[in-house]
């Protein structure tokens, strides 16, 4: 086990270390404490979507609807709370729940009907959206309490705002009950070869359903921590972040493909990403660069990941990762 | 050199061909003639480099040196397929080479469509009525504009011959074609492979099944351990006599055989009317504590389905398991849970979790006693890596190892090993030791023995005749589904047992 | 039509893909017979040109969409072409004096080189498909953002296009159909009559139904993918140039969320995810559906919130009414072939 982390989540880091301190170097405003508070809130977002989302991923399918799961969560918790009068804490368990049943109903069609995981969930942003618009009305709604609501997204313990120790809790149990449950080596097994899987007595059907559960539940999550974080919520909210998600995934090692997968990892990726695009907001590289700049970081993870652009005596090895794939 | 004395009847001249793939020979100066207009039939055990002659025929591989000579034209070593195809070289696939959604014709004339004259439009019925006359000219059971999804397997065969055909092919080759069909489907084929020797097309007929060649062949060419053992004419054709060439004739032959020694125990499985339709039908046996039961037969008698059905993968129609004297219904996990171990046929495609480590792999199946309440012991896991790598001397013996990196010797020990840390009472073994090296099959066979000495039944599914007579305690012989013969407490060879796979009743 | 199962209606055989199409239709007059006696408006000329151009508008990426589809692929980058040519198209008006006639055709070629871009990335390296268009498409909606004409402010400027030759594509018709519809059906003949008869069209199945054997036939698969791609974004493109002349104007977020609405347009029609299958007179038949329901809930007064949800909702009952069909359809040729299995067994004993 320790020779892995060597060679995965460690060389992340040490990427991520090396790109602090790139950043720093170009502009000494990057390790301000502002500047780092400002990154931190998409970190938070994404990293709690990641945690959920990379069990799917893992699979073998996909999970697209994480944008507008977190919309809608968010205005269903503020719908719960604020029309009809439901304490925070039961608010957010009952949007939690909704979040888990809509992620199930996901993960039957996909483990059940066996219809393609990127359709489903992709029909599922749409249509959830369109909910989204008509419990909303269309309009944002700002939120204004409750206080504890509240205070989850605004307070600071220690120094650090709420919603990151959230996030690193869930990222931590997350990556446990990766590597370290029963289920989790049940994921990692489907993922790498569902015969071989079956054979050994593992129900391929009954962990994606659990999969695509765990994501939608944390997808409702990010939703609440969201609305809470920017006291607002409206049906168009973190639209378009399940690409963030994915780049977070497949920068830290997730493969759809071989089973392999990493939640710290995808923490890392989600940083360094987010690092990337505040540095380029740092040297004043206008907004609209931001995507292209993400876009290619895509695509050359993905070429790394698949072996090409590296030297030949690392290619070697994730070639034959490749080829014991095949 | 190739002589060009009686060059005009023979088709395809191989001499001296020799191919391995880095390491040992799988053909070991291989000399290999198919004569116009006959049907020549190529037969040899699995491993004696059947498949291989046949890929460097085709262009599929490619030899490391010999001579070639195809209707008087010389194929260099750098052959192709593409090559092989414009020389007239057919062969027939199966399922690989038609394009579902697509008609007979269309698949016949992929990427050879006829175009209207001065366009590049495709002429469809110039195109359907160019196959229907392939069609007719064989009498094929086959309409142009059926899609062959619609297709039985045996009719797909005839579009991939009308294939070769509209290629104006000289050489047909077949591998096994016989191996789905129903008996009047096999006996079309055989029709039309007459036809297409009258026609003075030649074909290649690879096959284990005795009275195929011998209603068919010309002339029979045996291989043995990639060397060239004998080719017979048609007056000398006998069923026996193929099998004793394919099995060989050596002294060392008596130390083969084995004396099977019974081993009445309490029934530990017991097997009755087992039937799934289409697969195999009435199989009954009896396994008792410590046995090796051995299951031989040709590729496709139902071996293997049997004991997927009894493992609980595939659902049964009809009859009863009786398991540790208990009526029994199959399923995976329950096999499992009452200590049934199955090893597979396939071990990259079915065994093994390659991208994941050792650990991961031998903690698969194990899960029940790593993680009782949800949370893995890691250092449980530890254990039973490691124990599992000493048991079964995996190598290297590092538990990080990725698995898809192991030599195929070391990915099979691992799919043992999962199963032998656990307490079991019958294990299944599919195909133990294919494609592994000598030095790991001894290992293996060590393994499977000392289980048997420790009380475990196993069910052994073998096509290495050598593997099954030697280890096995009992052997029941599978034909088409149907269980053909036993051998029990006597001295079998693998001539026997070949014999008996194919058909032939020995008298006491 | 590939793999359909036969029905009999009064011993006349029909596959189940012409069933389909019926279907669709009847639903189709269904509903817009429904929506017309719920406000009259619908069936009126103005309504009915402006429906079909919605539809043609969806309906010409569609066309191009279908043949990666067939293929197995899938382009999520269209919207951000559609974004990128418009944005270009932009600019060519506004600062130089280029004559339409001119540029309009080199436009299409902004789309086939992102198609190239998009099938050597798929082709030469292997990379997922899904993921890589989408990181295209981001990299394009950034590009379009740079490009846009901005004002002295840095804002992104609204520009009016008044350049008749330009606006003769979308905002004119040809008798009482818009141009954009007539070139969206004559683009899909033309797709159509290509994939059937043409030695690449039929390659493009094959390459899409099984790429080994295709190979082993001597199919140039890689080529024949990269291809597909070429021609989606050219599609791409070509609408884009119709929806900016309609709309006389161009934002850099056009097209950007065009993707569920061709997509919906393509599977309603009939091509599976799973490729191999699938034609354009499906994706026409889709794009007119889909285009029905957008304007039907309009006219009929539901809020337009309801659209996604309709389009998500019929996009995943669609899927899984053909999985379900397909299932079926299996089940069927397994039962057949047992069915011959025992007329032999009974056959030899006799």
């Amino acid at each position: 086990m320790k020779k892995l982390k060597i060679t995965n989540e460690i060389r992340l880091g040490m990427v991520l270390v090396g790109l602090m301190a790139v950043l720093s170097i170009i502009s000494p405003r990057f390790l301000s404490l502002s500047n780092l508070s400002n990154v931190i809130w998409s970190i938070c977002i994404i990293g709690i979507l990641a945690s959920g989302a990379i069990y799917p991923r893992i699979t073998g399918g996909i999970d697209l609807s994480l944008g507008s799961m977190a919309a809608l969560t968010g205005i269903i918790v503020d719908m719960f709370m604020n029309k009809m009068g439901i304490h925070w804490i039961p608010a957010i368990l009952l949007t939690m729940v909704i979040g888990g049943l809509i992620g199930l109903f996901n993960g039957f069609i996909v483990a059940k009907i066996k219809v393609p995981a990127f359709v489903v969930t992709m029909a599922a942003k749409t249509y959830l959206y369109g909910v989204a618009l008509v419990v909303s009305e269309g309009a944002m709604l700002a939120i204004m309490k409750p206080a504890p609501f509240i205070s989850i997204g605004s307070d600071k313990l220690l120094g650090l705002p709420i919603p990151i120790y959230l996030m690193l809790t869930l990222v931590v149990i997350s990556q446990f009950v990766l590597k370290r449950t029963s289920f989790g080596r049940q994921v990692m097994a489907v993922g790498s070869n569902e015969v071989a899987a079956k054979l050994s007595g593992v129900d391929p059907d009954r962990v994606r359903l659990v999969a695509y559960t765990i994501s939608g539940i944390t997808s409702a999550i990010g939703g609440v921590v969201l609305a809470s974080l920017t006291r607002q919520t409206f049906a168009a909210a973190a639209s378009g972040i399940e690409l963030d998600v994915m780049t977070a995934l497949v920068i830290g090692g997730t493969s759809a493909v071989g089973g392999r997968g990493s939640v710290v990892g995808a923490l890392l990726g989600a940083i360094m990403v987010a690092f990337i695009v505040n540095g380029l907001n740092l040297l004043n590289i206008p907004a609209p660069f931001h995507p292209i700049v993400t876009g290619t970081v895509i695509i050359l993870a993905l070429l790394l990941n698949e072996g090409y652009l590296v030297p030949k005596k690392l290619a070697g090895g994730m070639k034959n990762q490749k080829q014991a794939a095949a | 050199m190739i002589t060009q004395t009686n060059a005009n009847d023979v088709l395809l001249v191989c001499r001296q061909i020799v191919k391995s793939y880095n390491g040992p020979l799988v053909l070991d100066k291989v000399d290999f003639s198919v004569k116009r207009g006959e049907v020549h039939a190529l037969v040899g055990e699995n491993g004696a480099g059947k498949s291989t002659i046949i890929k460097v025929i085709t262009g599929a591989t490619n030899r490391n040196s010999g001579d070639m000579m195809f209707d008087g034209q010389v194929i260099p070593l750098n052959h192709s397929r593409n090559k092989a195809q414009d020389l007239g070289i057919g062969v027939i696939f199966q399922e690989l080479s038609l394009i579902p959604g697509m008609t007979v014709a269309q698949n016949i004339f992929l990427t050879k469509e006829p175009f209207f004259p001065g366009t590049r439009f495709i002429n469809h019925r110039l195109m359907n009525r160019n196959a229907q006359e392939l069609i007719d000219r064989y009498q094929f059971p086959l309409k142009a504009t059926d899609v062959i999804d619609k297709l039985s397997i045996a009719q797909r065969q005839l579009v991939e011959i009308l294939k070769a055909m509209s290629m104006n092919a000289k050489l047909m080759i077949m591998d096994e074609p016989t191996s789905s069909l129903t008996k009047t489907e096999v006996a079309m084929l055989f029709e039309i492979i007459r036809k297409l020797k009258s026609d003075g097309i030649s074909v290649l007929y690879i096959s284990h099944r005795m009275e195929e060649i011998y209603a068919l062949a010309d002339r029979v060419t045996v291989l043995r351990d990639g060397k060239l053992v004998a080719v017979l004419d048609k007056e000398q054709i006998s069923p026996a006599e193929i099998i004793r060439l394919m099995i060989g004739h050596k002294l060392e032959e008596n130390a083969l055989a084995h004396k099977l020694e019974p081993k009445d125990g309490e029934v530990v499985l017991e097997v009755k009317d087992l039937t799934s339709v289409g697969k195999f039908e009435k199989v009954s046996f009896k396994l008792h504590k410590g046995e090796i039961l051995g299951l031989g037969g040709l590729v496709g008698s139902g071996r293997t389905e049997v004991v997927r059905a009894i493992y609980g993968i595939d659902p049964i129609d009809e009859g009863s398991i009786t398991y540790l004297g208990k009526p029994y219904k199959p399923s995976v996990l329950r096999s499992i849970k009452s200590g049934i171990g199955f090893i597979p046929e396939e071990r990259r495609l079915q065994g093994i979790l390659a991208t994941l480590s050792i650990t991961h792999n031998v903690g698969i199946t194990n899960l029940d006693r790593l993680a009782p309440k949800f949370v893995l012991n890691l250092k449980k896991e530890g254990e039973f890596s490691r124990e599992g790598i000493k048991l079964v001397n995996v190598k290297p013996p590092v538990p990080e190892q990725l698995v898809g990196n192991l030599s195929g010797g070391n990915q099979q020990k691992v799919v043992l090993a999962k199963w032998l840390i656990r307490n079991l009472k019958l294990v299944i073994i599919d195909e133990p030791t294919v494609g592994i090296d000598i030095g790991a099959k001894d290992e293996i066979y060590t393994h499977i023995k000392n289980l048997a000495s420790q009380g475990v039944s196993i069910l052994l599914v073998s096509s290495d005749l050598p593997e099954l007579t030697r280890l096995s305690d009992r052997i029941i012989v599978l034909r088409k589904g149907k269980v053909f013969t036993e051998f029990k407490d006597c001295v079998v060879t693998s001539e026997k047992i070949l014999r008996a796979a194919s058909g032939i009743l020995e008298e006491a | 039509m590939p793999a359909s199962a036969t029905f009999f209606i009064r011993r006349f055989p029909v596959s189940s893909h012409a069933v389909r199409r019926l279907i669709l239709i009847g639903l189709m007059v269904a509903i817009a017979g429904l929506i017309t006696s719920i406000n009259p408006v619908f069936l009126t000329m103005g309504n009915l040109q402006k429906l079909f151009q919605e539809a043609a508008q969806v309906g010409i990426i569609a066309v191009g969409f279908t043949l990666v589809m067939i293929t197995a692929g899938i382009d999520m980058s269209i919207g951000g072409i559609v974004a990128i040519t418009a944005m270009v198209s932009i600019n060519i008006l506004s600062y130089t004096k280029i004559p339409v006639p001119v540029f309009v055709p080199l436009l299409l070629l902004v789309g086939a080189f992102v198609g190239f871009i998009n099938g050597y990335l798929i082709t030469k390296f292997k990379l997922p498909e899904f993921i890589v268009t989408l990181a295209v498409r981001s990299v394009l909606s950034g590009l379009a953002l740079v490009i846009a004409v901005k004002d002295s402010l840095g804002f992104v400027q609204n520009v009016y296009i008044q350049n008749d030759q330009y606006l003769w594509f979308g905002t004119q018709t040809f008798g009482s159909i818009y141009r954009t519809t007539i070139a969206f059906v004559i683009l899909g003949v033309a797709t159509q009559l290509f994939i059937k008869n043409t030695r690449a069209g039929t390659n493009i199945y094959a390459a899409g139904a099984n790429p080994v054997a295709a190979k082993l036939s001597g199919v140039n698969t890689e080529r024949t993918v990269l291809g597909v791609y070429v021609f989606s974004g050219i599609c791409a493109s070509m609408a884009a140039i119709f929806i900016s002349s309609r709309m006389m104007t161009a934002m850099p977020e056009l097209g950007i969320g065009s993707e569920m609405d061709v997509i919906a347009s393509v599977v309603i029609g009939g091509t599976p995810f799973t490729g191999g299958v699938g034609d354009i007179w499906g994706t026409m038949l889709g794009s007119l559906f889909l285009a029905l329901i957008k304007n039907g809930i309009l006219k009929t007064g539901i809020s337009p919130w309801y659209q996604p949800i309709a389009i998500g909702g019929i996009i995943v009952v669609t899927v899984i009414v053909d999985v379900w069909q397909k299932k079926a359809h299996e089940k069927l040729t397994a039962r057949a072939k047992l069915r011959k299995l025992d007329a032999e067994a009974r056959k030899s004993a006799a």
